[in-house]
């Protein structure tokens, strides 16, 4: 523990030795007496300040909870010395958990004994909050000696993303072969119908549609279109954001992609993730629950990392992105380079789409006409850029932060289906 | 009295420390330390757009150079959303839809400023060129 003088001591001592060079100066034995009681207090002081024994417990009642959840965190000061202490403590934290009470607790404790304070963590948004070590400011009773040190454990409280439920999934325009819930353009086994054909060697007799063969008197079967699976890369762009204080566009990209990743794994497809910014990771595809949990881990550690490194396609692996993959960007299409690696991944043949995050309810148009001119061509340049990718035949869902996902992808759904394919810019 | 002049000096005296401990700053002050809220990130791309409404109205070269790119883009998407391009489109119908200012800006043979320095397009004429392309 760290020891310091109160800041009293100064003053005190100050005053004792103005009154001592009076009396010296003026020849007055009685002004040297008035720095008595000033010495005094503070020889008394520093004899009595012995540095108090202390130690802290600290504890979550959960280390896990959702977005809007709140939960306790509880420390226990323990004093070991054989004296009382005046104690000030506070919890150290990352700037997005609230903690109530705010500030710093002041307390009494007697000799051996042991006090237990208890907060309420309040989390203002999705991430892995670091919770602890727990600042201790202890004081003499006569507030002469004072001493300070950072006591317990720093705990993580993982705040996951709340996620939507999502009825309507972006279909994939290519499926793989593995077991799955969406409908292959391929005919094979399944349960959706496809076609009716003539009868020809190798088709099982399963196949045979009896209706139509007895009514065209030549044996005619069904083809169906067979439940595959599909790989999905979800693309979260963490080049830049537009922030309004307490929340912005990467707040509520990470909602979306978790919510989307929960999505497709459940559907049995195959969900790789590349947080693409100024830094570059990324986690390459896996089915399951394992990977939900990875995927979500790393997304509560997605933050906006500002670089001028030029970052293309070439920065991701190519283990990541599997041919035939179906692309979830989510972006708030502030980033040129962002925009840039979508063009390359559609020019190169990749099935995209783009989930467009909204930063206009983050951005407000400054105080000035000229402001609010550049405002409104702001937006009409969102729109050409918008345009440009669905030009390529890039799906773009403009999502607004407080709306539900389902509808953008509904929206997606429907270009996708009347998109005809670009083949230049 | 003179004992009675330094018993006085110490009763001030003592009242003196009293008057000055509760004076003084206090030892343990906690600075309350709460979370600054985090800085409002404004994203780049309308920073640079408001630099550039007011760079565009001082020179005929930055309006030429800069704005002028950013108009024709946007003038191109919605044009082609209108089964238009700006090359093939009729100039009277062009001027129609645009407005004469927007199009003198955007026509795909417009040439490069002579004078340099002559005024770029003031503030009323952008915001008229917003209005259409808004219209469009």
């Amino acid at each position: 523990m760290s020891g310091s003088l109160s800041p009293r001591v100064p003053g005190l001592l100050a005053l004792a030795g103005v009154a001592v060079i009076a009396g010296l100066a003026g020849g007055r034995p009685e002004l040297a007496v008035l720095a008595t009681p000033f010495l005094v207090f503070v020889g008394v002081g520093l004899v009595m300040a012995n540095e108090p024994d202390l130690a802290v417990e600290l504890s979550l009642e959960r280390d896990r909870m959702l977005e809007g959840d709140q939960t306790r965190v509880t420390v226990t000061l323990h004093n070991n010395s054989v004296a009382g202490v005046e104690v000030e403590l506070g919890v150290v934290r990352t700037p997005k958990l609230a903690l109530e009470p705010a500030g710093a607790v002041a307390v009494a404790l007697g000799a051996g004994s042991e006090i237990t304070v208890e907060f309420r963590a309040i989390p203002l948004r999705w991430g892995a909050h670091a919770v602890g070590p727990v600042v201790v400011q202890a004081r003499d009773p006569l507030g002469i000696a004072t001493w300070s040190r950072r006591l317990g454990a720093r705990l993580t409280l993982r705040v996951f993303p709340r996620e939507q439920r999502l009825r309507e999934l972006v279909a994939p325009l290519r499926t793989q072969p593995s077991l799955g819930s969406h409908a292959a353009r391929s005919r094979g086994e399944g349960i959706e119908f496809a076609d009716i054909r003539p009868f020809a060697t190798g088709d099982r007799a399963r196949q045979v549609n009896w209706r139509v063969t007895a009514r065209r008197g030549a044996l005619h079967v069904t083809e169906r279109h067979p439940e595959h699976s599909s790989d999905v890369v979800v693309l979260l762009d963490t080049f830049a954001e537009a922030r309004d204080g307490a929340s912005g566009t990467l707040d509520a990209a990470v909602r979306a992609a978790a919510s989307l990743t929960r999505a497709h794994l459940a559907r049995r497809d195959r969900v790789a993730l590349v947080d693409f910014g100024g830094t570059v990771h990324w986690l390459e595809p896996a089915f399951g629950a394992t990977q939900l949990y990875r995927i979500v881990d790393a997304l509560l550690a997605s933050e906006i990392a500002f670089s001028y490194a030029w970052r293309d396609v070439e920065s991701i692996p190519r283990r990541v992105l599997p041919p035939q993959a179906l692309i979830l960007a989510i972006t708030p299409l502030l980033e040129e380079r962002s925009i840039r690696l979508i063009t390359d991944l559609r020019m190169r043949g990749a099935d995209v789409t783009v989930i467009e995050v909204s930063p206009l309810a983050h951005t407000l148009p400054g105080p000035t006409a000229s402001d609010v001119l550049a405002y409104r061509l702001w937006r009409l340049e969102r729109e050409a850029k918008r345009a440009r990718l669905r030009a390529l035949g890039v799906a773009v869902a403009l999502w607004e932060e407080d709306a539900t996902l389902g509808p953008a992808v509904e929206g997606v759904n429907a270009f996708r289906r009347s998109a005809r394919h670009a083949t230049r810019v | 009295m003179t004992l009675l002049a330094e018993l006085a000096l110490v009763v001030v005296a003592a009242i003196t420390v009293a008057v000055s401990v509760a004076m003084l700053p206090e030892a343990v002050a906690w600075r309350n330390r709460r979370a600054p809220a985090p800085p409002a990130a404004r994203p780049e791309q309308l920073v640079r757009l408001e630099s550039l409404v007011t760079m565009a109205g001082a020179s005929a070269l930055r309006a030429h150079a800069y704005l002028r790119p950013l108009l024709v883009e946007i003038t191109s998407r919605r044009l082609a959303a209108r089964g238009q391009t700006l090359e093939r489109i009729p100039e009277a119908v062009a001027k129609d839809l645009l407005g004469a200012p927007l199009w003198e800006l955007v026509r795909p043979d417009r040439q490069f400023p002579e004078d340099r320095h002559r005024r770029g397009v003031p503030r009323q004429d952008l915001a008229a060129m917003v209005e259409a392309l808004e219209r469009l």
